[in-house]
């Protein structure tokens, strides 16, 4: 019996055994790593890894690039998740309402979802090129006046990017939100009509309340893919103009990869890693809460 | 007055008799206005470059929003030879099938033994990949190209590979044990019975059962290994190597004001993923929702 469970567990093993043997030098490894080397500064190149402590978190204080770009990090979150999250709730509530062409709408909204960043970066980069797409439909309709370098400009440049991220995603927040009404009971809908309430009222009274799990789910979802960002950045204004669009994941790229400070960026890594597991983990417990 | 807020009731075969379905009036004008308003928002600025790729490159100054006139092939033509678009494609083509073709069978293989088989160790390892779902790639690119270094996979193609199907194991493992999981109990136990080994019943019986979320896996691990930029760009500095993605970022630094063969770039990356899309349409947003909310 002993040997049979025993065997029982080997074959087990060796089921998971390529996927964890993957998982573990290529993800966890590096993970553990990552810390390990932001502890020490090192080119890459020499033998010796010359231990410093915390002196790269030290510096790390006082770059000002960092802070710069953890506070646009900070209002890119609340322009692309906002954005998202509005917009996705608005419109998977009017699809959700006797629409004809629902399915035709949402293939609309999805299909930039499915494209590539670089994609997304490069058409944008035209949109709002000073030639571009963005400054002629303003022209067409008088509104030349208007025209700008949208991503020359240090105050225009990153709330443009963000308006591009939403772009792409807002279509994924469309059908999560349109299948979470699936599941709101529709008699509170008829409820709330007996009541006299309008579309607005029982949007805000039905659909909100009945949602509110959803809408927490795509909020920590919707941060921690935007907190992320770097293909569109990096294909479009690289984190310029004067670092007006930085964000935490081009500045490691730069000070890591390119720059060859290797344990300068893992300390930046660190804090970026550290962020995005706090809101991993939210929203991690909030769904096993939820499954109870 | 309620029903601009009804859940919907066509899409799920949810239709416990929607009666009324009364106005289809004037009052829902707005409603259909601002989806369409929405939807041009979407697609426009797609189609606008899909467009722009057939035009010469005066139009493109002159006339950005017209149709092609006359119509041209150079931009696709001059991004496939002089953009070296083509080795990118095959690259990119290589790179995407066997990553699903490695990440289908090592995600099939782990999760098939997570939902289906007890055996000590299986909580650990569960706790294991939900760390891993949480590990971002970004945050550990520099480790991780220090890991291929070492390993000389630096410049090979397969650093790319193993990356992608690395990172996708947490997420794809869950995907295939939540299939695994839902498929009857008496259909493994009968194969058994019939002194089916292991690897026979998994193979055979389980496997077929679990086709829907052999394309899950399949479809997502494709999108994001085809789209994928961070991995190629750090990890291949040979040209012959490089990726589709990689190849667009470099092409806009090459060209800068060649919207045209840019355009031509971009098509070239999104079309066979739109044409996924439209194909597997269901596949793919059910997917993204589950690998998306579940995890």
């Amino acid at each position: 019996m002993i040997s049979r469970r025993l065997r029982g567990d080997l074959v087990a093993w060796a089921f998971v055994a390529p996927a964890l043997l993957l998982y573990v030098v290529f993800v966890l490894r590096p993970t553990l790593e990552m810390f390990q080397l932001a502890l020490h500064d090192w080119n890459g190149i020499s033998a010796i890894r010359e231990w410093v402590g915390l002196d790269n978190f030290e510096k790390l204080t006082g770059d000002k690039v960092f802070w710069k770009a953890l506070w646009n990090n900070a209002v890119w979150l609340v322009l692309v998740v906002g954005f998202n999250v509005l917009v996705g709730l608005v419109t998977a509530a009017m699809l959700a309402s006797r629409i004809r062409g629902r399915v035709a709408f949402q293939l609309a909204y999805f299909l930039p979802v499915v494209q590539a960043a670089i994609v997304v970066a490069m058409i944008w980069r035209w949109v709002y090129n000073p030639a571009g797409l963005l400054n002629g439909v303003l022209e067409a309709i008088g509104l030349g006046g208007l025209s700008h370098a949208w991503l020359g400009d240090r105050a225009t440049a990153l709330p443009a990017l963000a308006l591009a991220t939403g772009w792409a995603g807002f279509g994924l927040a469309v059908v999560i939100f349109l299948a979470g009404m699936q599941g709101i009971d529709r008699t509170l809908y008829d409820a709330a009509a007996i009541d006299g309430a309008n579309a607005r009222q029982s949007f805000r009274h039905v659909t909100i309340p009945g949602l509110r799990n959803v809408i927490t789910v795509v909020i920590l979802l919707e941060i921690i893919s935007a907190f992320q960002a770097f293909d569109v950045i990096w294909g479009t204004t690289g984190g310029g103009p004067l670092n007006s669009t930085e964000m935490l994941a081009t500045f490691m790229f730069r000070r890591g990869i390119q720059e060859g400070q290797y344990g300068y960026g893992s300390a930046i890594a660190v804090v970026f890693m550290v962020i995005v597991l706090a809101f991993a983990v939210i929203s991690i417990v909030l769904r096993e809460r939820e499954h109870e | 007055m309620s029903r601009g807020d009804r859940p919907p009731d066509r899409t799920r075969g949810a239709g416990a008799g929607s009666a009324g379905g009364r106005r289809v009036g004037p009052s829902r004008l707005p409603v259909y206005l601002a989806l369409g308003a929405l939807a041009v928002f979407s697609v426009g600025p797609l189609l606008v470059t899909w467009i722009t790729a057939f035009k010469t490159s005066r139009q493109i100054v002159r006339d950005p929003f017209g149709l092609p006139d006359p119509f041209t092939l150079d931009n696709l033509s001059r991004a496939w030879t002089v953009g070296h678009f083509s080795i990118y494609f095959w690259n990119s083509v290589f790179i995407s099938i066997a990553a699903v073709l490695g990440m289908v069978t090592v995600s099939s293989l782990a999760g098939y033994a997570l939902g289906r088989m007890r055996f000590r160790g299986e909580r650990l390892l569960l706790l294991l990949f939900l760390v891993g779902l949480t590990i971002p790639i970004t945050a550990i690119i520099i480790p991780l190209y220090l890991t291929m270094r070492d390993f000389h996979l630096l410049d090979t193609q397969w650093s790319v590979i193993v990356a992608h199907i690395a990172i996708g194991v947490p997420i794809f493992t869950f995907i295939m044990r939540g299939f695994f999981k839902g498929l009857p109990r008496e259909l493994d136990d009968a194969a058994r019975v019939d002194g089916c080994g292991e690897l026979r019943v998994f193979w055979s019986v389980m496997l077929p059962l679990a086709r829907p979320g052999v394309l899950t896996v399949a479809l997502l691990e494709f999108l994001w290994s085809w789209n994928s930029l961070l991995l190629p760009l750090v990890f291949l500095t040979r040209d012959q190597l490089r990726t589709l993605p990689v190849g667009l970022l470099f092409l806009q630094g090459r060209t800068s004001v060649e919207w045209g063969s840019m355009s031509a770039g971009v098509m070239i990356i999104a079309l066979p993923i739109v044409l996924l899309f439209v194909l597997f349409q269901r596949n793919f947003t059910q997917g993204l929702i589950g690998g998306s909310v579940k995890g």
